[in-house]
């Protein structure tokens, strides 16, 4: 059954889906438990540090020096960082700050999300090159 | 309750076709208008914004289950749509030079973001 493509990549997509979703609730409920619900931290947090992740592990896996298998890829990106991530909640947040009358917190969140979104992305990617360029050097001196 | 083991298995029913039906629209999508622009994901992040608006709004309004809401709302939804391939989709337009087309799904995915949670919102209330 495992040999069919299709159930490979449903099944890797799937158990991608589960790890990335409740990494997020439960990561969420912890933040918010810590830091407190005044600000949607938690969204914010997770959007971060997913994009962190994207920008490290495609970069990485475009590196050619590991070789990872395709469902492995689709499971961690698709899967898991699709999943983790989220851009529902991000937007509903936002609304429901405004809708509380909250204008700074709400430009704050909604402009900063993306902004570091943004750049823990390029982040990411910066540091798979360097671990790319030191891997590079090391081996074939 | 927020922990049960019953509040897992909500999310993880709810994330597993929400992730699924984002990587096969994103096939279809790519298949048909090709690699140029991320439309798939612009169509994907917007109406699950607007869907997000229009069921936190009814939920609440109907009083429904807390698992059926996390369900829908964390599962599903959340899973739907994403953040960071929308991130890494800005990332190697500006990579491949579209400044333009990167400026625009950029900025754009946001601005029309939030205005799909609100109309979400207001639609919901009409019911």
């Amino acid at each position: 059954m495992l040999k069919k493509p299709i159930i490979r990549t449903v099944g890797a997509i799937a158990l991608g889906a589960i790890g990335g979703a409740l990494s997020r609730y439960y990561l969420g409920q912890s933040i918010s438990h810590i830091v407190g619900s005044d600000l949607p931290y938690s969204t914010l947090i997770v959007n971060v540090s997913g994009c962190l992740l994207m920008g490290f592990l495609t970069t990485l896996f475009l590196g050619q020096i590991i070789r990872i298998h395709p469902d492995i890829q689709l499971l961690a990106l698709t899967g898991f960082l699709g999943s983790y991530t989220t851009f529902s909640s991000y937007e509903l947040d936002s609304a429901l700050l405004l809708q509380h009358h909250r204008l700074r917190a709400e430009v704050f969140y909604w402009g900063g999300s993306t902004l570091l979104g943004l750049l823990s992305l390029e982040l990411g990617i910066l540091s798979a090159e360097w671990v790319l360029r030191t891997w590079n050097h090391q081996h074939f001196r | 309750m927020a922990s049960s083991p019953l509040m897992a298995l909500s999310i993880a029913s709810g994330a597993i076709p929400g992730a699924l039906c984002r990587y096969y629209l994103t096939l279809i999508f790519t298949q048909k208008l090709g690699r140029h622009f991320p439309y798939a994901t612009l169509v994907i992040n917007l109406s699950g914004a607007l869907l997000m608006g229009f069921c936190t709004t009814l939920f609440q309004f109907m009083e429904m289950s807390p698992y059926f809401s996390a369900l829908v709302n964390v599962g599903f939804l959340g899973s739907y749509t994403t953040f960071s391939t929308y991130q890494l989709d800005s990332s190697n337009l500006i990579r491949r030079g579209n400044y333009k087309r990167a400026l625009l799904y950029w900025a754009g995915s946001p601005i029309l973001g939030f205005l799909c949670v609100e109309a979400g919102l207001i639609f919901a209330r009409q019911f």
